[in-house]
């Protein structure tokens, strides 16, 4: 049962990792775009979205990594909860102030998703983090690589 | 808290690796100062200089077209593009260099016309964007 569960956790991980590195990769070999589609929330001033469009993908791929292979795993999921929740910031803002933009969060695949279909995604990955956060700190048994001792 | 943070910070200035990276290798391809790199962009003074050789194009919406606009400029915005795209390809001349303007400086509105006329319209002209916008120009032709 113990296997079972451990494998369902890994799983989760790798799942939430793995579209971080996506999400970061379609990102990162495409500073211009992305920094055009900060630009477009109309925030930042053009520096700030230019510096955000080559550091962003690789916090992104780099944290994704961590939580995919499990090294300096709490780090990795703390970013990501940390830029999930940004996303989901922005992209209600966006809303709000009735601007009709792309959230470039996950790069060209994310290119026509609807508002609600972006807060769906949004609030799936943060469910997951949130989940994965809680088995890391309490249920230290499931962990992979511990034994259930 | 340290457990979760420390890891954290590592993995931030690990990021920070390949983006310096990637921020020099692009460094001819994007502007840290507008998002129009500055080959794309002209001033009023030397768009004033090229006269007759240039078409200007006004990207701001109608009613603001109506209310004053450079002189001699053609109306093309984005909201009725199709409408007035032919319109300009009237008087369009591939030999003369295009001018796009939109209110101000931080306005889109010129960068997408400009955009869309190279990679829509597949115009060859050289196709900039105004500094400062329609703005700047009524500043500049003011003192003059």
């Amino acid at each position: 049962m113990i296997r079972v569960v451990r494998i369902v956790w890994w799983t989760l991980g790798v799942l939430v990792g793995g579209i971080f590195i996506y999400a970061g990769a379609s990102k990162a070999f495409n500073p211009v775009r992305f920094a055009t589609d900060i630009d477009n929330y109309k925030l930042l001033p053009w520096s700030f979205a230019v510096g955000i469009a080559f550091y962003l993908p690789w916090l992104e791929i780099f944290s994704g990594l961590a939580v995919v292979l499990r090294k300096f795993y709490r780090g990795g999921l703390l970013i990501l909860t940390l830029l999930i929740l940004v996303f989901l910031a922005v992209t209600i803002a966006a809303k709000v102030r009735g601007l009709d933009i792309t959230c470039g969060c996950f790069g060209h695949a994310s290119e026509h998703w609807s508002f609600p279909q972006h807060l769906a995604v949004d609030l799936a990955i943060l469910i997951g983090l949130v989940a994965l956060f809680g088995q890391e700190l309490v249920g230290k048994e499931y962990r992979p690589g511990n034994e259930g001792r | 808290m340290t457990f979760v943070v420390r890891p954290a910070l590592l993995l931030m200035a690990l990021a920070l690796l390949p983006a310096i990276g990637e921020a020099i290798y692009f460094r001819d391809k994007i502007s840290w100062q507008s998002p129009i790199p500055a080959s794309e962009v002209v001033t009023v003074d030397l768009a004033e200089s090229w006269g007759e050789n240039a078409i200007w194009i006004d990207a701001r919406p109608d009613e603001e077209f109506a209310r004053e606009h450079v002189p001699g400029a053609i109306s093309l915005n984005e909201d009725r593009w199709n409408e007035l795209l032919p319109q300009f390809l009237q008087v369009w001349s591939p030999e003369k260099k295009i001018v796009v303007y939109c209110s101000v400086q931080s306005c889109n509105a010129a960068k997408e016309v400009a955009t869309r006329l190279h990679e829509e319209a597949k115009l060859p002209n050289d196709i900039r964007v105004l500094q400062g916008g329609w703005e700047k120009w009524k500043k500049v032709t003011s003192r003059r």
